[in-house]
């Protein structure tokens, strides 16, 4: 099995990025402790939003649920090429949660449902630096849920398929750094939904070894409420920046396509392995249809983001230490989506190196008591503006990222 | 997967890395970049005409001086250990009037309002001058007179005038007579010193310059469609450059270093960009909502009125009055005829600069000044000069050793430039970089222009002095 599945490994290998970009981390205090490799990994129904296909394995007379809280702090320095001025993001917690749920309705068929929040962030500079007529805040939530069922197939495998329907909201303020007024600012805000399916496979070859893949559909957020408005804009200028309008935009959350093995290297050890290829690439640039406002006709405003395909890769392991303590740790590499040519601070990433760790605590035979943490450190990233190009607005300058994740959560079975 | 393994290979440092930030903090550090000054700039000495002075919307002000791009330059050299001191030749509040910005029409110019100065201590009308009345403003004397300013940006002095004697002496101030109210404030009262003198005295405790010098030679002639001032011939050219040759030899004395920077194109700057022929008559016939074309005089001066060329500039200063109607003589009678709209009311050539004779003999003084390489009887243009001088090259790609400003900035603001996500344009005003004048710079433009001499002095002496952050200055000087 393990020589079938490095036989994936080409079909990534031409393919030069990866997971990274906006997402929250691994949606489960568990699967945080274990870096996120979860495809093929059972001891937690956290993995249901990964992979629909390890459903069938909680087809049983227990019904799990599982619960938590995640908090991601996403921040950044930057300095500025020329005026090599330091400043750092703003302390951010972008609040997060999941809730899980399986039910086995027969021994071959379970139900499950997942509710979470994969893809969002929250960037804020300091109101006055150098960027601030490119970007002060901008800030994206989703939350996604997930009606799931699985089928047992034989002892061994099991396949599920999920629908998704997803929640999302977007907004971002800047200044409007041509006037002399410190407050003159523009703002939008939108938000929308949009669905999706996410189908999974999971077998077992003996034992000790089983595999997991999984693809989850990419989700058009589409929004059509959008509004925007501009304070401290003197009179001559009422014209071209009007002080309230309407736009639409679609923003794409991307695809992902995972393969995960899970090994026990002895009794107590399991050892995960995860590769995850996510579609960035649909998430091209930012349009915003304006609608007419007085003499100002209808306007598309787009803004390039031109994201590449990103490929992660994942390892966790999980050892028992005694019937009540599990412990977890990981350790995980993200490429970014984001090509040097587009780095832009409303959105900061880089190729990320992730090392977690977590813990599982039974607390009675049926509740346990999860925790996990992630810290990932980003490669030093190099935006050069190229001021000609007048309609790009950015900020030449180096950017340093490292998040930090934490997640806490019960899991229940009755 | 290539990326993916040379990456692996750096993870030995990341961790570590990660490990010490983990337990420190969470916003992650970088090393900010220490100046290194391979120059000295201890004692900085600006010279040039309006735009080192810092002239801004039309008039020498406090706070137009303030922003003076030699005075931003000077700040950053100040803002590490090799910066000294910088004295300015400090005017009084509204110094010598200005135009208050009041707003823009709806083919682009602009509205504006005198405010007098309250450093002006009297007038003198030279009813001979060309056109109109010139005005000479006498101005109250800088405090800095005893010992001479570093700033020795002199608003208004012409090349041809360096070896003036007494061009800042009171006694000169008569109608017809060469005289600098500027240059006469930076001296005790009654001196009858040359520039160049004056130049030279100031120039002997210094151990930097920049030189940016000759467009105001050329204004009068642009500023009166080409009929008043000298014309821009070779003649002319060669006397600019003789002339720039002597300030260069007393800056450069010594071994001692600086930059020349050349002169932009003149199309660059609104005073003629606003007013491009086609450009312009496209906006009237928008503004009007007709078809009307846009007459100009025969530059010859025989035949009748001829349409505009995209080649002939229309001064800005003209605009307000294009399509107002005057009285015209047509046979025996008098019509009342739309300014400039109409063949037999064709713009009149001292609100013109047409392309067959005026603006080619611009164009070629320009470039003859900035690049000419000097083969006898022609004198040598700046590019020549710094070469001779042994001054740095500053850009890589075309290896220049002067400073080419045009390419750096004015032709880029010409096509709109995006800094910090703010837009400059050539737009006075609105575009945030020319003042209310036409001509001269905001303070955000004077910051362009220091970055843009830092960017040179950066290159060529291979040091790092900050940027100026323009966005966090003022957009009017006043």
């Amino acid at each position: 099995m393990r020589q079938r599945l490095l036989l994936l490994l080409p079909l990534f290998s031409g393919l030069t990025a990866s997971a990274g970009g906006f997402d929250n981390g691994p949606q489960g205090a568990r699967v945080l402790g274990l870096g996120g490799a979860s495809t093929a990994y059972i001891n937690s129904i956290a993995g249901l939003s990964l992979n629909p296909g390890l459903l069938g394995q909680w087809a049983d007379s227990l019904t799990r649920v599982s619960i938590g809280g995640i908090g991601q702090v996403r921040r950044s320095s930057y300095i500025g090429q020329g005026t090599f001025q330091r400043t750092d993001q703003d302390l951010t917690i972008q609040p997060g949660g999941y809730l899980y749920a399986t039910h086995g309705v027969s021994k071959r068929v379970s139900l499950g449902l997942a509710v979470n929040t994969p893809y969002g962030y929250h960037t804020k500079w300091p109101d006055t630096w150098e960027g601030r007529s490119v970007v002060q805040e901008s800030k994206l939530n989703t939350v996604f849920v997930q009606p799931t069922v699985g089928f047992r197939l034989n002892d061994n495998f099991s396949a599920g398929v999920g629908f998704i329907y997803a929640f999302g909201k977007y907004s971002q303020r800047r200044a409007l750094g041509q006037y002399d007024d410190p407050n003159a600012s523009t703002e939008l805000s939108a938000s929308g939904s949009g669905i999706g399916v996410n189908v999974g496979l999971y077998g077992r070859t003996g034992d000790n070894l089983a595999f997991g893949i999984s693809y989850r559909s990419g989700v058009k957020l589409k929004m059509d409420n959008g509004t925007s408005s501009a304070t401290g804009v003197p009179a001559r200028d009422a014209a071209l920046i009007p002080a309230a309008t309407e736009f639409k935009t679609q923003l794409s959350m991307p695809s992902t396509l995972s393969v995960g093995i899970a090994n026990h290297i002895t009794k107590n050890l399991l050892i995960t392995f995860d590769f995850t290829l996510t579609g960035w690439s649909t998430t091209d640039s930012l349009k915003l249809d304006v609608a007419a406002t007085g003499n100002t006709p209808a306007r598309r405003i787009a803004t390039a983001r031109r994201y590449e395909d990103a490929l992660a890769f994942r390892v966790g392991a999980e050892y028992q230490v005694n019937p009540k303590l599990t412990v977890l740790g990981g350790i995980r590499y993200d490429e970014t989506p984001i090509r040097d040519e587009y780095i832009n601070p409303e959105f900061i990433d880089a190729n990320r190196l992730g090392i977690s760790a977590g813990l599982s605590y039974q607390l009675t035979p049926r509740l346990a008591l999860e925790g996990g943490y992630s810290f990932d450190y980003g490669q030093l990233r190099t935006a050069r503006a190229n001021q000609t190009i007048e309609n790009v607005a950015n900020v030449s300058g180096t950017y340093r990222l490292a998040t930090n994740t934490a997640s806490v959560g019960v899991a229940v079975a009755f | 997967m290539k990326n993916f393994s040379l990456n692996l290979g750096r993870t030995a440092g990341f961790i570590a890395a990660a490990t010490t930030l983990l337990l420190t903090a969470c916003a992650p550090g970088q090393d900010t970049p220490t100046p290194v000054v391979n120059v000295n700039v201890s004692n900085y000495l600006a010279v040039g005409d309006t735009y080192t002075a810092g002239v801004s919307a039309g008039g020498l002000t406090r706070n137009s001086q303030e922003y003076s791009f030699p005075n931003q330059l000077a700040r950053q050299f100040q803002s590490f250990s090799g910066g000294g001191t910088f004295t300015q030749p400090i005017i009084d509040g509204s110094g010598s009037g200005y135009l208050s910005f009041l707003d823009v029409s709806p083919i682009g110019y602009v509205r504006s309002r005198r405010v007098a100065g309250q450093a002006v201590r009297g007038t003198v009308v030279n009813s001979n001058s060309c056109i109109i009345p010139d005005t000479v403003r006498l101005l109250t004397r800088s405090t800095t007179a005893g010992t001479l300013p570093q700033n020795l940006g002199i608003p208004g002095l012409l090349l041809s005038q360096i070896n003036t004697a007494n061009l800042g002496n009171q006694s000169n101030a008569t109608p017809g007579g060469t005289f600098n109210p500027y240059f006469e404030r930076l001296l005790p009262a009654a001196d009858n010193r040359t520039y160049l003198q004056v130049l030279t005295t100031a120039s002997t405790s210094a151990t930097f310059f920049t030189f940016f010098q000759g467009l105001d030679d050329l204004m009068p002639y642009i500023r009166s469609g080409g009929t008043c001032g000298s014309t821009p011939t070779t003649n002319f050219a060669n006397t600019m450059k003789q002339n720039a040759k002597r300030v260069l030899d007393v800056l450069t004395a010594g071994g001692r270093q600086g930059v020349i920077a050349k002169l932009p194109n003149i199309t660059t700057l609104p005073l003629l960009s606003l007013g491009q022929g086609d450009r312009l008559q496209a906006r009237l016939q928008a503004s009007f909502g007709d078809k009307t074309l846009l007459y100009i005089e025969d530059p010859l001066g025989i035949g009748p009125g001829q349409p505009i060329s995209s080649d002939d500039y229309v001064l800005a200063t003209t605009l307000p009055r294009i399509g107002q109607l005057t009285p015209v003589l047509v046979g025996s009678t008098t019509l009342m005829l739309p300014y400039g709209r109409d063949v037999r009311n064709p713009l009149r050539d001292a609100d013109v600069l047409d392309a067959t004779t005026e603006m080619n003999l611009l164009t070629a003084a320009v470039s003859n000044y900035n690049n000419n390489t000097g083969v006898a009887p022609a004198a040598p243009g700046l590019e020549t000069l710094a070469k001779t001088y042994k001054l740095p090259i500053i850009t890589t790609s075309t290896s220049e050793s002067a400073l080419n400003l045009n390419d750096f900035l004015f032709s880029q603001v010409d096509g709109i430039i995006s800094v910090g996500g703010v837009q400059y344009s050539a737009e006075p005003v609105r575009g945030g970089f020319f003042s209310t004048d036409y001509y001269s710079l905001t303070p955000r433009g004077n910051g362009l222009l220091a970055n843009a001499f830092i960017t040179a002095i950066n290159r060529a002496y291979r040091t790092n002095i900050p940027a100026i952050d323009v966005n966090t200055l003022p957009t009017i000087a006043q």
